[in-house]
Parts: C-alpha cells; sequence; structure tokens
C-alpha cells in the first residue's frame, strides 16, 4: 500500500468541509455556488440520469479513441517506415491541430447527423493526432545495432516491423494512448454540445441553461471522476505489461 | 581440425583485395585496404588491432549490413558473394549485447530461430539443453535487465549460437566485463567452441586474449586498416589459464605487442595531426 494514501482522503474530506462550510459562512446563494451537500444531493436523487449521461459518453469516448488510436497507429507507423509519405503528409497532419476541434463541430453535424457518430468522430480526431505522432517518433528511434542485429538474422520488413520497431515504440505509444483518451473524453462532450439528447456534455448544457448550479457541479465531478478512472486504468496497464520504457 | 591443423586449403571464407572507403563531403576515409584472410572450417582466428583500425567495419561486411569497394572478392564456401548476399549466413554477436527488454531471456535466445521462421514451441525445444551449458539453468524466465552483465553476454552468445551458421563473427564480446569474469568466459568459450565445433572469427582489444582464444591471430594497422602480421598460435589445447604466464607463450606476446605498439604510435600520430 502506498503510503499517505489516508492522508490523501483526509485531505479531500477536508476540502469538501471547507466549501461545504466556506459557501454557508460567506452567505453565498446556490445562484453562485452551491455548498458540497447540495451538490451530493443531486448526485443521489438522479441516479438513472446521470447513469445514462455517463454510458452515453463514455461509449462515445471508448469508440471514438479506439478508431483514433488505430488511426493514429497506421499513420504513424505508414510515416516511420516511408520518409516521402512522412514529407507529404505529415505536415497536413500537423496543420490540422492547428485548427480549433470546435470549428469542425458544425461540419461533422451536418455530416454524421445528430446521433452517437458526430461525437465520436470529434473523439477520434482528437485522440489520432498524439497517438500519430508518438507512434511516428518512437519507431523512427528504433536503435540502429538492433536493427542491424535483425537484419544480420536475415530478418525482413515486415519481421523488423512487428519483432522490433512496435514494441520499442510501445512506451512513447501508451504516452500517447494516455494522453489521447483524456482528450477523446473532452472531445465527447464538446461533441454533444453541438445538439443532441443524451450525454453529459447535454447535461452540462441543461443545467447552465436552468441556472441548476447544483447540477452543474455534480456533472463537473463525474467528468473529473471519470478522466481520472480512465487515465489511472491505462497508467495501470502501461506499468502492468510496457515495462522496459528504461531499458531502451 | 582446429589445434592450427585447421584445413586453410579448402577455406571457409576467404577475402582478398577487400578494401573500405567511406567518402563525406569534405572526408575520404579509407577504413579497410587490401585485406586478404583465409579462415579454414573449425579454426579460431582472432583479430588484434588499435581502435579506429576498422576491425568493426570488417565485421559489418562480413555480417552482409556493408558492401566494400569494388574490386573486392569475398569467396564463402569457394562461391564468389558481394557482401549483402552473406546477410543471413554469418552469425553475427555485435560488441553490445543487444537482448530485447521485452523479452524474457529465453525468448530473447530463440529470436533467430523465429525470424528464420520456426515456431515458437519448437525454438524452445531446440534451445532447453543449451541453457545449462550456457551457466544459465534457472534464469529462462527472467527478463534481461534483472541479469549481471556477464550472464546478459551469455544469452546473447546463446543466441549467435542458435543461429547455426558455417562462421561465427564475434566482436569484443568480453570487452565490457571484469578481469575475472572475462577469463572465466574466455576458457567457458572455448569449451563450447570445441564441443560444437564452430568456425569463429573473435574481434578483440586485448593480446592476451586474442593469443589465448586463438588457432591464429591477425594483427591489424591503423587506418587505412591492413592485416600486418599473421601469427600461428603454436599453443597445445586445452589451453589451461596457467598458459598465460609460459614462457612460449610471453613470447608470443612479445611479438603481437611489438607489432601493435608501432600501429598504436601511428595511430596515435594521426590523431594528434587531424
Amino acid at each position: 500500500m502506498r503510503t499517505g494514501f489516508g492522508a490523501q482522503l483526509a485531505a479531500l474530506a477536508g476540502i469538501l468541509m471547507l466549501w461545504e462550510v466556506g459557501v454557508r459562512a460567506f452567505g453565498l446563494g446556490s445562484h453562485v455556488m452551491p455548498t458540497a451537500s447540495a451538490v451530493f444531493r443531486d448526485l443521489w436523487a438522479n441516479p438513472e440520469l446521470m447513469a445514462r449521461g455517463i454510458v452515453r459518453t463514455m461509449t462515445e469516448t471508448l469508440l471514438g479513441f479506439a478508431i483514433g488510436a488505430a488511426i493514429g497507429f497506421g499513420f504513424g507507423s505508414a510515416f516511420a517506415v516511408s520518409r516521402a509519405f512522412e514529407r507529404l503528409l505529415f505536415p497536413l497532419f500537423v496543420l490540422s491541430q492547428a485548427i480549433p476541434v470546435i470549428a469542425f463541430g458544425a461540419l461533422v453535424v451536418m455530416w454524421l447527423g445528430n446521433g452517437i457518430w458526430s461525437k465520436v468522430a470529434i473523439a477520434t480526431y482528437l485522440t489520432a493526432f498524439p497517438v500519430t505522432v508518438n507512434t511516428c517518433r518512437g519507431m523512427q528511434s528504433v536503435d540502429p545495432q538492433r536493427l542491424a542485429l535483425l537484419r544480420s538474422f536475415g530478418a525482413g520488413g515486415w519481421t523488423i516491423f512487428w519483432r522490433l520497431r512496435v514494441p520499442f515504440a510501445l512506451p512513447s505509444i501508451a504516452a500517447a494512448l494516455k494522453l489521447g483518451i483524456s482528450l477523446g473524453l473532452i472531445g465527447a462532450i464538446v461533441g454533444e454540445w453541438f445538439g443532441d439528447t443524451v450525454g453529459l456534455g447535454i447535461l452540462l448544457l441543461q443545467a447552465m441553461y436552468n441556472e441548476n448550479l447544483p447540477r452543474l457541479w455534480a456533472l463537473i465531478l463525474v467528468c473529473g471522476a471519470i478522466g481520472i478512472f480512465i487515465y489511472a486504468l491505462f497508467e495501470a496497464i502501461e506499468r502492468r505489461w510496457i515495462f522496459w520504457k528504461q531499458e531502451i | 581440425m582446429a589445434n592450427g591443423t585447421a584445413d586453410i586449403a579448402a577455406p571457409i571464407l576467404q577475402l582478398s583485395n577487400l578494401s573500405m572507403t567511406f567518402e563525406s563531403a569534405h572526408v575520404t576515409v579509407v577504413a579497410l585496404q587490401d585485406i586478404g584472410i583465409r579462415i579454414g572450417r573449425g579454426e579460431f582466428v582472432t583479430v588484434v588491432g588499435p581502435s579506429g583500425c576498422g576491425k568493426s567495419t570488417l565485421f559489418n561486411i562480413l555480417a552482409g549490413l556493408a558492401e566494400p569497394d569494388a574490386g573486392a572478392e569475398i569467396r564463402y564456401h569457394g562461391e564468389t558473394k558481394r557482401a549483402l548476399e552473406l546477410l543471413g549466413q554469418v552469425a553475427f554477436m555485435p560488441q553490445r549485447d543487444l537482448l530485447l527488454p521485452w523479452r524474457r531471456v529465453v525468448d530473447n535466445a530463440i529470436l533467430p530461430l523465429q525470424v528464420e521462421g520456426m515456431p515458437r514451441a519448437a525454438a524452445l525445444k531446440r534451445a532447453e539443453p543449451l541453457f545449462g551449458e550456457f551457466g544459465l539453468s534457472g534464469f529462462e524466465r527472467h527478463y534481461p535487465q534483472q541479469l549481471s552483465g556477464g550472464m546478459r553476454q551469455r544469452v546473447a552468445l546463446m543466441r549467435t549460437f542458435l543461429f547455426e551458421r558455417d562462421l561465427t563473427l564475434l566482436d569484443e564480446p568480453f570487452g565490457a566485463l571484469d578481469a575475472l569474469t572475462r577469463s572465466l568466459m574466455q576458457r567457458w568459450l572455448l569449451e563450447v567452441w570445441q564441443k560444437h565445433q564452430r568456425t569463429i572469427l573473435f574481434i578483440t582489444h586485448d593480446v592476451e586474449e586474442a593469443i589465448f582464444l586463438g588457432d591464429r591471430v591477425l594483427v591489424m594497422t591503423a587506418r587505412p586498416g591492413r592485416i600486418k602480421l599473421v601469427l600461428e598460435v603454436p599453443l597445445a589445447r586445452p589451453r589451461p589459464s596457467s598458459m598465460l604466464t609460459s614462457p612460449e607463450f610471453i613470447a608470443l606476446k612479445r611479438q603481437v605487442l611489438a607489432a601493435i605498439e608501432e600501429e598504436s604510435v601511428k595511430s596515435f600520430q594521426q590523431t594528434a595531426a587531424d
């Protein structure tokens, strides 16, 4: 057990307490800052609404992430293997990232409709870029001596790709995946703002229009919890399965 | 076949007129010049020379990783080959162990077999009896980063031996080891070599090592790298470590050292002049 876990919990409880006491002491109205207890009451009172929102937004995030990671791996590998291909397309990849994702939002909705796929597309778009860059850089940084050794065993391009380049790049790909899943969540939530009926992003908008501050804060906490959960999940996977970062 | 009586008449490898020039925008470096070597089946030949004499370049050519200048003749098993045709034909062990940190010891050892297309189960079966001999019993499931330098080097050697080719190139395999481990590894390597009847070309910085291991010692010159001296080592095998202090050994060592010293001075002056 890591030391200080208890202390961290205590600190969290302390902050919630401070929040509760502070809001009451300064007499802030619930239209400015709700109390912590009001926020949690709202959370408990609407479990179904929250659960539906979480399931929907997580589905969008994970789908977008999976597709984005696959696209990123594909393009990143192609860039790493072919200099010409990299020169041709990589600048366009970088350029595309200079355009704020919001600018594409309306277009994506017009193309893919108001359903789940427009959100998936935005999450995909945000995930693909870091995965592409890190896949490419990771594979390009492959140790030339190990490359020569495999070639001296008579290894061809595919063998070198799967037995050397991919495992060599995995630590840097894993770092990009952690970033990608967090960006994917943002993409899914923002995507919902362009119109839909379910999802955490929609609930956020509704809370804003209704000036329902306890709901708004409840949603902020839920989004934060999801973000921490998926990041921790990937961190755990990385620690367990991709342990050779220090060795290459 | 070994013991200096190797079959030179039908050599496994024969090089003549082999030169290698590196050209860049500003400088032209002649790394190797007019190298000629004959290596018989089952021979243990050592190459010793000052740093920068092109020993590693020679190995890269023999491993099929670099093409020498036009005019070189490489005969492998009596057939004329281009260097690139040797790719996959020669077992090559570079200076660094180059183990793959994501593979366990056993999976590192069988890598060349898998590259050749052998299924993992069959490759494991082939490797299994060798772990004891290579001093790795009980460490099959470890990762390389859990092993000492000497053990890592043995994994790399085992990998090279499992890549069964008629010629094995070892590039300073014990260079990074401490003196004690090194002398243990030398005697162990001789045992393995005699048991498996491999032909070995072995690069080293260390004159004692070159004489102790070799049937013949090739002394190379500084840039451009040439073969300055070919010395037969008539010492009987198996060679005990007490041999290192015998008069015959010391006489050989004196001969090699004299040749090398001349070269080292030249190399030093070159560097100073550059």
